[in-house]
């Protein structure tokens, strides 16, 4: 909720924005109706990906800037379909 | 002979116990939401399935039964009432060029601060996640602080502290929550154009109300990084 309120300042002022977020938290992004969302089917607490799973949280990244290209309106979800997996702290 | 046994401890005090109770762990908080009869259920599923992996090894089925029931639990009963902070429209501006082009900004609700710059909560001196946790309830009438991030900061020059999730997970990495070190690579593989000089981070568990009177004046902060656009990441 306080990054929802954080994106849609920063979006009426003039900058574009896009929230990654975890899917227990989908209901926040619609009912705040945020700009741009990524839902990430990860646990609460770990919204990029697993510690030491740098290739998730990379494919996250790449999805969180793909969507503030391709968006065309305020309101905007993208659900990415992976589940989390613990990473490798090696 | 008198009975001094105390009273047995009932499912909904056990389950409650799990939110910053007894049994504090906010991985679990959401079990305080859930009806007796689901939370009685997830318990048997996660059992089972751990039953199941003594055999396979496979602990998916776990983590899946834990995260569909985290969603279960915050996600609002049909008929509960509606939350104050409802909109009807979402603004929208436009991107002015590619991502791969632009500069781009990070700001988190992950509790980050760097070493020698602790926004020192209550006036507290190095407060413990723990104490964090223990004024929850304070937090949430506090007004925020949001602390700079220089972008070239190391791990080791970064603490975590926020009372309303477990941070474990991004102390071991702080790409987790604060995804610095991935949008460097991002950097050099043309996913991003460029970072800000600064990323921001503050404890998203805060008063609502204080934090939307603080926006002017984090909004004036934040321009002046000159973002083409910013990702932001609750916890």
């Amino acid at each position: 909720m306080s990054v929802g309120h954080v994106a849609r300042a920063i979006e009426e002022s003039g900058t574009p924005t896009v929230v990654v977020m975890v899917r227990a938290f989908r209901h926040v992004a619609e009912r705040m109706m945020l700009p741009r969302t990524v839902i990430t089917r990860h646990p609460m607490g770990r919204p990029v990906g697993a510690a030491g799973d740098a290739e998730r949280q990379a494919s996250v990244i790449q999805a969180a800037m793909d969507v503030l290209d391709r968006a065309v309106e305020g309101g905007t979800i993208v659900e990415l379909e992976p589940p989390f997996r613990p990473g490798s702290l090696d | 002979m008198s009975d001094t046994s105390p009273d047995p401890e009932s499912f909904e005090a056990f389950r409650q116990s799990f939110s910053y109770g007894s049994r504090s762990n906010l991985d679990f908080k959401f079990l305080k939401s859930l009806p007796d009869d689901e939370a009685a259920a997830f318990i048997e599923v996660v059992l089972d399935r751990i039953s199941d992996a003594y055999d396979t090894g496979d602990i998916e089925p776990i983590l899946d039964a834990a995260y569909r029931a985290q969603i279960a639990g915050y996600t609002p009963a049909p008929g509960a009432p509606e939350s104050p902070h409802t909109y009807d429209t979402a603004p929208f501006t436009p991107m002015s060029m590619p991502a791969a082009a632009s500069t781009i900004g990070l700001i988190t609700s992950s509790g980050h601060f760097v070493i020698g710059d602790d926004p020192r909560p209550f006036g507290v001196v190095e407060m413990t996640q723990a104490e964090a946790e223990s004024r929850i309830s304070e937090f949430l009438r506090e007004t925020p602080v949001v602390s700079e991030i220089p972008a070239d900061t190391p791990a080791e020059d970064l603490m975590v502290r926020h009372g309303g999730y477990d941070v474990a997970s991004t102390i071991r990495d702080r790409n987790v929550t604060l995804p610095m070190d991935r949008l460097a690579e991002g950097v050099a593989a043309g996913v991003v154009g460029a970072l800000t000089d600064t990323f921001f981070s503050f404890p998203g568990a805060t008063s609502q109300g204080r934090l939307k009177r603080e926006l002017p004046a984090w909004l004036d902060r934040f321009e002046r990084e000159q973002a083409d656009a910013f990702l932001l990441v609750p916890v």
